[in-house]
């Protein structure tokens, strides 16, 4: 009669990954099944009455699927919940944790970009964007997100490999009384004290301050 | 202490280790939602947002939930687990210093409430008195995030 049972093993590790509230949702297959599985996806805004079905994300074969539209507004909460389906079986629901937006992603590294002079190098830091629908959509700087957003910025004098670490919490930094004609590397990373979140190190932007003309 | 940091809300200021906060929350957070099976209900989120909440008004929404939390939640959330419990309790000690911070201004009168969000915290208290109390206190505890957010 068409009625499944419920006794296929259930989706492993289901979660979000979530990078600049780019949202995805994760699981791995179930244990001991190879081929063929397919899966559907659900989620739910937490405190509101109903799960809502993710229609492209119906019996689907691969095991991700990106929620970041439903998942946009980060004054708000979520739980995602997926089930498998295989030669006529299927599994329980399996659900995330609650899924927080705003403390529960991960921040790229900001954009550097260097000048410089005979003896100063300029930085300037450009914070990533917040995922957005389309192209065209509005762009919303995660510094409007996380107010309390800083820059922790290194500059690396190659020559002498000497290192120094700035704090920042506007997006530009002058580092003046450099050496003339020496190469010197820069490289930054963002840190938001609350909620703590903090981006990897972006890599080195390199640049040779000019030489000394009157030398 | 580490991270502490000044609040305005409306004209009272109070200074608060948010970090602390944060970071005693983050080490439960996994656990306290876990005990809260309840996905379709929120005590702080809905069906009004605390981020709809008129901005005149932070000052007294931010007194009633401080005395809601110390009062109504901390108190009742004791769990099997020690390391638990511990998070539990600094977290509670922070918010009552806060709420102590607070009361000195809301008694000077500089923290009055509009009728509109009158309403909207009652609505917080009916969400909590629709479940049994340790549910209520343990679902309260699992949206600190929320409010946290919404202070910041």
């Amino acid at each position: 009669s068409g009625v499944l049972c419920c006794s296929l093993p259930s989706p492993r590790n289901v979660h979000f990954e979530s990078i600049n509230m780019k949202n995805v949702l994760h699981w791995s297959p179930p244990e001991g099944t190879g081929h063929g599985v397919l899966y559907k996806v659900k989620y739910l805004v937490y405190g509101v009455g109903k799960w809502i079905r993710k229609p492209e994300c119906r019996n689907i074969n691969r095991t991700w699927c990106d929620l970041s539209s439903e998942t946009s507004d980060y004054e708000d909460q979520y739980y995602a919940s997926v089930k498998a389906f295989l030669n006529g079986m299927c599994s329980d629901w399996i659900e995330t944790t609650r899924f927080n937006p705003l403390t529960d992603t991960k921040i790229d590294p900001p954009m550097v970009s260097v000048s410089s002079t005979e003896k100063s190098i300029s930085v300037i830091l450009t914070a990533p964007e917040k995922w957005k629908r389309s192209p065209e959509g509005e762009s919303i700087s995660l510094l409007q997100v996380y107010p309390g957003l800083q820059y922790n910025v290194s500059v690396l004098n190659k020559k002498t490999k000497k290192r120094w670490w700035f704090s920042i919490s506007n997006n530009t930094l002058v580092v003046p009384r450099l050496e003339p004609g020496t190469p010197y590397c820069v490289s930054a990373q963002i840190r938001v004290t609350t909620p703590l979140l903090h981006s990897a190190l972006s890599k080195e932007y390199c640049i040779v301050t000019l030489k000394d003309k009157t030398a | 202490t580490a991270g502490n940091r000044i609040f305005h809300f409306g004209h009272c200021r109070v200074s608060m280790s948010m970090t602390e906060i944060r970071l005693g929350f983050t080490a439960i957070k996994a656990n306290i939602q876990a005990r809260d099976p309840v996905r379709t209900v929120s005590i702080l989120s809905h069906p009004h947002s605390l981020h709809k909440f008129k901005s005149s008004d932070r000052c007294c929404i931010a007194h009633h939930l401080f005395n809601f939390y110390v009062d109504k939640v901390f108190k009742h959330c004791k769990t099997e687990d020690s390391y638990i419990n511990r998070k539990i309790s600094s977290i509670a000690n922070s918010f009552l210093s806060m709420k102590r911070k607070l009361r000195q201004c809301h008694e000077q009168n500089k923290c009055m409430c509009g009728e509109e969000s009158t309403e909207k915290f009652k609505q917080i208290l009916a969400n909590y008195d629709g479940l049994n109390v340790t549910s209520a206190a343990m679902k309260s505890l699992g949206e600190l995030d929320i409010l946290l957010d919404w202070m910041e």
